[in-house]
């Protein structure tokens, strides 16, 4: 058919990566490239050692063939994270990160990690990061009604992960509520 | 010119020429020669925003988020021809220059990397044109009945897509008729029986069915199923029923995520 089974119900983590790969990021670039018009705007002219400003895919791409550094974005380092991860595990509110962390620090760390300081000590805060978030987002699903719930500073991948859950639990407690009224 | 029409002149390479009326009447105010937003993104002071929002939102960005409305949306929403026209024919003329360079044997090494670069570019947009369409095509498939008995939702369908829904609408009860519902008694051969305590036969998008709303600017209230008011400030994001905030996702206000 014209869409399959699978995506349905929900965008996949392909398509947020896609979509979060849009978003612009600082290079170093290694190549010198004039000014060029793409479809989502005009990026360059790269002339190293100047920094550059481009899309994430462009940086990748670029990257995989060694002709950029990429830097990395103010919230990507060890100081800030940890931080986060302090707040998560005593507060009990979501801490304040970009809305697409996840899809950009698993691109980035995948094809750039020698370009970040110290990524193993990065991937470890992040895994940390998420599993004190996901216990949360968990957590929340006990004040689930039929109305409304408000999940402030969820970023988009987390909302993919609890999605078919959460919608299809409040659909049911919506049809729970509703039958009484329509009969 | 509607979209599969379009979408076939790009199957087919491009090559094809429209009017130039036709594509002065479409033409964006020409964006190749607009400076993107330049600088750092994100200024120091504020280093983190949800998104990236204080610019006007590029074409592509636009149907970026129309794309993940539709594929999130219980419902059809109005079609974005114009929009779409327009990043069809960017990419057309992509293509054409790309094919151009790619011909010139005097292309440098540097070169190299724009056209590729280019090219990577236009299968990402190609992609989320095709399944923008596919999303929507879905939709109408399954609601195509409907579709053909509710003047409302019509006017959220390019004609294109009204003729396909119809179409299909016919091809599926001729299909039903003659496998099963002519040998039946005619008391139960209908396919839009309304009978009481059983949902109708014409499957119709469910609107209350919950959705991720993320406010894009700051919202008036909603009323919420039981009663209370919703006030969403920018950057707000909530589990609501859809039919909740059918208004603002059709305003632009918020988008579905």
């Amino acid at each position: 058919m014209a869409l399959p089974e699978s995506l349905r119900m929900s965008i996949t983590p392909p398509e947020l990566e896609l979509i979060s790969s849009q978003q612009l990021l600082e290079i170093v670039p290694l190549i010198s490239m004039e000014r060029t018009a793409f479809i989502s705007g005009a990026y360059g002219p790269l002339r190293p050692p100047n920094k550059a400003i481009v899309p994430i895919w462009m940086a990748v791409n670029l990257k995989s063939k060694k002709k950029c550094h990429i830097v990395a974005p103010a919230w990507l380092n060890v100081d800030f994270l940890q931080d986060r991860l302090n707040y998560e595990t005593s507060k009990p509110g979501f801490s304040d990160l970009p809305f697409r962390f996840m899809e950009i620090s698993k691109v980035l760390l995948d094809v750039a990690s020698d370009d970040l300081e110290d990524p193993d000590k990065l991937r470890s805060l992040l895994k940390d990061l998420r599993e004190a978030r996901q216990a949360k987002s968990r957590d929340g699903l006990k004040r689930l009604d039929h109305s409304e719930l408000s999940l402030p500073n969820l970023s988009s991948m987390e909302i993919n992960e609890i999605r078919p859950f959460f919608v299809q639990s409040m659909h049911m407690l919506t049809q729970l509520v509703r039958e009484p009224s329509a009969a | 010119m509607d979209w599969d029409e379009e979408y076939d002149l790009l199957a087919a390479g491009g090559a094809a020429e429209r009017s130039f009326v036709e594509r002065a009447r479409n033409a964006l105010p020409d964006d190749d020669d607009l400076d993107m937003p330049h600088g750092p993104p994100r200024p120091a002071a504020v280093p983190f925003q949800l998104q990236q929002p204080a610019e006007e939102e590029t074409p592509l960005q636009q149907l970026m988020r129309h794309w993940t409305n539709e594929r999130n949306c219980p419902d059809i929403l109005p079609a974005q021809e114009e929009l779409l026209v327009n990043i069809l024919d960017h990419i057309r003329r992509q293509s054409q220059t790309v094919q151009l360079l790619r011909e010139d044997a005097s292309t440098s090494e540097d070169e190299h990397v724009r056209i590729m670069l280019a090219q990577t570019e236009m299968e990402r947009v190609k992609f989320i044109v095709r399944s923008y369409i596919r999303t929507r095509h879905y939709k109408i498939d399954r609601y195509a009945r409907f579709i053909t008995t509710n003047a409302e939702v019509q006017t959220r369908l390019t004609a294109g897509e009204r003729d396909h829904a119809s179409r299909y609408a016919n091809i599926l009860d001729r299909h039903l008729y003659k496998c099963v519902l002519q040998s039946l008694p005619p008391a139960q051969a209908h396919l839009d029986d309304t009978a009481a305590f059983v949902p109708s036969m014409i499957t119709q998008p469910d609107k209350t069915r919950p959705v991720f709303a993320h406010a894009r600017q700051d919202c008036p209230p909603i009323r919420l199923p039981d009663g209370t008011a919703l006030e969403m400030q920018k950057g707000h994001i909530s589990l609501v029923p859809y039919h909740t905030v059918e208004q603002f996702v059709v305003r632009g206000e918020v988008e579905l995520v």
